[in-house]
């Protein structure tokens, strides 16, 4: 998403989902994964809205929907891709709004191609793309060009339109499985309706293709005017308690909190960070390394950049990586927070391999987890495996104090409600105790290499640390004027080095005296679920982001009945019901500012094509840093529109280009993998309501273990048969990885498909399963692969070959 | 006698057919009069489901520093009050025995775990990254500058050795705090499950 409006979150709420007329669930099985959007889903359906669920099997969630296709898993861009086509064919799209608020009309690079299944600037060597062609036509400033219409052939509109014009829907039948007439019927009818709300979840993201699939969904929202508008938007339904909180905070390898870029090698002084990503950043990063180093954080030290460790973008594991670089020997020591990667890492058995090379694994988590135990699983031998092994209690939610930031981007704080249980201890105590600890070993060091610890500003209570403390240093604090940050514009109108926070973006959740993030107030004058003055959202308090395009040329609402901001003529100002998501509240309609619907995007609209683009002047080094008003925009590396491919095994080939089977640029790990003949079937792994993710706590739980107890393999009537196999007898499931041993499921939920003229079974596997706990069971994971979307990183969960048969 | 789910089901399905035969009482007005007894004196805190990223409110019923029942919160505009299974079910992570009582040790080579006091927990860990810290540290090291080409020796002060799994499961002060810690003792090498 970041690649299209600026910002990768969850763009409207869960109470906001009332407002739409119309929703396409794909890749989500909200019924079971998130309940708490079917509620709302269930109160706009009250009042008439459709629900269309694209899903490889008859979910709950699609239960409840008017219109159902059944896919072959990893195929989604081949059915979005004709709903574009068709959309921009038949005049479906919204003209002011694709005029206005996106990048219809700005000329793409004539370098620009796309030839067979890749294009312009493919390395076939590094399997990377070169940007450079990926461009728009610039003026003599340094501009993008703009189209006179959106029938020049030169504009993005064009290059759209010729691009999805082989996405017929016989096309995307064929690829897809979903009959013609489905697929029109789904286009249709999310077309007519207005808002219209895309749900996506691990089913979208879980793929080689993934994050272009999501870009299907920009496109089309853009193309429809859905985006900032309440019933409107794209919901990323994250997976996690936090998973919103500890993405902001940066538990991952590319960012510091906040988003900002982590600084690499290349990047040598903060002068040279501040030159290649701008003040946009370098106002951030400045403000981050004061709230971490203090008073030690001067103009004169770079503000401690030198103390910060720099990535190697050579070097750059992610998660599932992480195992490898244990195996060859790099990492000595792992710190684990609350991840059951044993069970969740697929093409799982390389964890065990990664661990056994650790010196000592610190496992901290409320049970006693897989991966805490990993050296007890059957087939190893625990007195070959030389890692020490610490296991730390933690305290469950209900506690501790603290704050999460859900989906939506709400911060909720907590008190303890409850004393930790037997001498379990917070996280926060844990991470507080240990940096102490480190700290006092340093003590005296004159070592260069041991300043950052010693001249850390570290300092959340004598005893046990308090977690106020660490919120209000994310909230910030402002030098100028000796007290917290109020709001997240005074934060942006401080001058650079005047202001400190741990994440700029949560900035104004605790001005003086005051916790934003535990107000209780939940009156919705509007009756639109905006709560405006339950907990905080960020940024700004936003609820619903990029509303300025909820506006029309005057800044009015275009849409009476949910009216979220406009510009008042009288004060001169952007106000509503909502927080204005605008550039400058006094900046009018007229103006450029205020005509700017995605104001984290260089060019201020919404990118249909994801170009690579650095708005303002090109800066030239200097000693003294002046702003530096360069603002450059995300890509997607494999490509600036989305294109088809086949996942990593398919049963089938490409129809769009046989010479280009996968993603070209997806990054693989694992080493074994199956062909259809041996391993015929695709199988596509989930969740169900009971457990959750890897079924640490689940799994813990007798109430859910009664309801949920094992793993099965869901198989259609006709499989079945095939196999001779009755509901309830076992079965072994195989990949060219590994294998499993459940019981079969014989069910109506799986149909089987017409895949390129021929059948096609797909198998469906819950995966939550470990061999510990109250309720151990086999892991899927077992047989799944190990390939990653290569922008995100993210495993191809949905979809590999396995066979199966009666064990 | 032993009062789990299932028992109750069979319980209340004798009960209808007891009260449908005419014989007592009203079985609904009964449940209702218990459960209040139940929660009569509890102190109501709310928190946060722990589940997926809704944020669902709980509400906590605590009586005499126990808890009571754990039911949705009503006042939180997300749920009004609503729960889901996972999350109706939370109640039973607060007394598990299932969940150890203090820090586990497992020595190499060794086939159990031991308990250990959160001193030595705490004093292994902090030495484990110190030494794991001085043994792996790269100070600098030789770049191609991709503008110019040229070789340069750039600072980059990384504990090699070290790595960190973070956490989409901990409260937002945690989460930071895990970044900050990470980064101050050298590791760029930190990452977790919402990568995938």
């Amino acid at each position: 998403m970041s690649p299209s409006f600026g910002r990768g979150a969850m763009t409207n709420s869960w109470q906001d989902m009332q407002n739409s007329e119309c929703f396409l669930i794909a890749g989500s099985n909200c019924a079971e994964c998130h309940p708490i959007a079917m509620k709302w889903v269930n109160r706009a359906r009250a009042k008439g809205a459709k629900v269309i669920v694209v899903d490889p099997r008859f979910t709950r969630t699609a239960s409840q929907a008017d219109i159902f296709a059944q896919i072959r898993p990893g195929t989604d861009i081949a059915y979005l891709g004709a709903m574009i086509n068709y959309y921009i064919e038949n005049k479906l799209y919204n003209e002011f709004y694709v005029m206005n608020f996106t990048n219809a009309l700005y000329k793409i690079s004539k370098d620009f191609k796309f030839n067979d299944g890749l294009f312009s600037g493919f390395n076939p060597e590094t399997r990377k793309y070169d940007y450079a062609s990926w461009a728009y036509q610039l003026d003599a400033e340094g501009k993008p060009v703009k189209a006179a219409s959106l029938d020049d052939p030169d504009c993005v509109f064009q290059k759209l339109k010729a691009h999805y014009s082989r996405y017929t829907f016989d096309v995307a039948s064929k690829i897809t499985g979903i009959p013609v007439a489905k697929i029109k019927l789904i286009a249709d009818t999310f077309a007519a309706a207005n808002p219209g709300n895309i749900f996506y979840a691990l089913g979208m993201t879980q793929h080689t293709t993934g994050v272009q699939g999501i870009r299907c969904y920009a496109i089309i929202q853009l193309l429809l005017g859905n985006m900032g508008k309440a019933g409107g938007g794209i919901q990323a339904l994250r997976g996690e308690p936090n998973v919103q909180g500890s993405t902001d905070m940066a538990n991952l390898n590319a960012n510091l909190p906040g988003y900002i870029p982590y600084p690499t090698n290349q990047e040598k002084t903060l002068n040279d960070f501040a030159m290649k990503k701008g003040s946009v950043q370098y106002k951030p990063l400045v403000a981050l390394l004061k709230a971490w180093f203090g008073k030690n954080a001067t103009a004169e030290n770079e503000y401690g950049y030198q103390w910060l460790p720099k990535n190697n973008p050579s070097n750059m594991p992610t998660q599932t990586h992480f195992f490898g670089k244990m195996e060859e020997g790099q990492f000595k020591l792992l710190l684990n927070w609350g991840s059951n990667s044993t069970v969740s890492i697929p093409d799982r058995k390389m964890v065990a391999r990664g661990l056994s090379k650790l010196e000592m694994l610190v496992v901290a988590d409320i049970f006693n987890t897989e991966t805490a135990q990993f050296w007890k699983e059957e087939g190893l031998n625990p007195a070959k495996i030389p890692t020490e092994v610490i296991f730390l209690p933690a305290a469950f939610v209900y506690e501790k104090a603290g704050s999460m930031t859900n989906s939506s981007r709400l911060i909720q704080w907590k008190e303890v409600a409850l004393k930790p249980l037997n001498d379990v201890h917070p996280d926060l105590d844990m991470l507080d105790h240990i940096f102490k600890k480190v700290r006092t070993l340093y003590a005296g060091s004159n070592d260069p290499k041991d300043e950052p610890i010693l001249k850390a500003n570290w300092d959340y209570g004598p005893h046990e640390a308090e977690p106020l403390k660490v919120l209000q240093e994310l909230g910030g604090y402002n030098d100028t004027t000796g007290k917290p940050i109020a709001t997240i514009g005074e934060y942006l109108a401080a001058p650079v080095g005047t202001v400190s926070t741990g994440c700029w973006i949560y900035t104004g959740v605790t001005p003086e005296g005051k916790n934003l993030a535990d107000r209780r107030g939940n009156a919705d004058p509007t009756g639109l679920g905006l709560n405006k003055d339950y907990a905080f959202a960020w940024p700004g308090n936003i609820r619903v982001l990029y509303n300025r395009c909820s506006c029309d040329a005057q800044g009015q609402p275009v849409d009476s009945k949910r009216k979220l901001i406009w510009w008042d003529p009288v004060q001169n100002l952007w106000v509503g019901n909502d927080g204005p998501d605008v550039v400058d509240k006094t900046k009018g309609p007229d103006t450029p500012e205020g005509k700017t619907g995605f104001k984290q995007n260089p060019e201020g609209v919404g990118r249909l094509f994801a170009a690579t683009y650095m708005s303002g002047a090109v800066a030239t080094p200097t000693d003294s840093i002046a702003a530096v008003p360069i603002r450059g925009a995300g890509m997607t590396v494999d490509g600036p529109i989305p294109e088809f491919y086949e996942p990593i095994e398919s049963p089938t080939s490409n129809i769009l280009h046989p010479e280009v089977q996968n993603n070209p640029c997806a990054k693989i790990i694992s080493t074994e993998f199956g062909k259809p003949d041996e391993y015929p079937y695709v199988l596509t792994s989930y969740g169900v309501v009971e457990h959750f993710c890897a079924g640490a706590i689940t799994r813990n739980i007798p109430w859910l273990n009664e309801i949920a107890p094992e793993p099965y393999a869901e198989i259609s009537k006709n499989l079945a048969n095939k196999i001779g196999v009755k509901e309830g007898d076992e079965v072994e499931v195989s990949s060219a990885r590994g294998k499993l041993v459940v019981r079969a499921l014989v069910t109506d939920r799986i149909q089987t498909l017409k895949i390129n003229g021929k059948d096609q079974e797909t198998i469906g596997m819950p995966w939550s399963w470990g061999f510990a706990s109250l309720s151990p069971g086999p892991s899927t994971n077992n047989v799944t692969m190990a390939a990653l979307d290569p922008g995100a990183g993210t495993p191809e969960y949905k979809c590999c070959l396995v066979n199966i048969r009666r064990a | 006698m032993k009062f789990t789910r299932r028992g109750f089901l069979k319980l209340s399905g004798i009960s209808a057919a007891v009260v449908a035969s005419g014989l007592g009482f009203d079985l609904e007005a009964t449940a209702a009069h218990g459960y209040a007894l139940k929660l009569a004196g509890c102190t109501k805190i709310p928190s946060i489901c722990h589940f997926c990223s809704g944020g669902c409110g709980l509400l906590l019923h605590i009586k005499d520093g126990k808890l009571v029942h754990l039911d949705g919160n009503p006042d939180n505009p997300i749920n009004e009050g609503t729960l889901c299974p996972k999350a109706a079910s939370l109640a039973q992570v607060a007394y598990s025995p299932e969940r150890p009582k203090n820090p586990l040790y497992r020595a190499p080579g060794s086939d159990k775990f031991v308990d250990i006091s959160w001193e030595e927990a705490y004093d292994r860990i902090a030495k484990k990254i110190k030494e794991v810290r001085d043994k792996t540290w790269t100070s600098t090291e030789e770049i191609t500058n991709a503008k110019t080409g040229a070789k340069e020796t750039v600072t980059v002060n990384r504990a090699e050795g070290i790595a960190m799994i973070g956490s989409a499961e901990v409260d937002n002060e945690e989460s930071y705090l895990l970044t900050k810690l990470a980064r101050l003792i050298g590791t760029p090498f930190h990452e977790h499950q919402a990568r995938i």
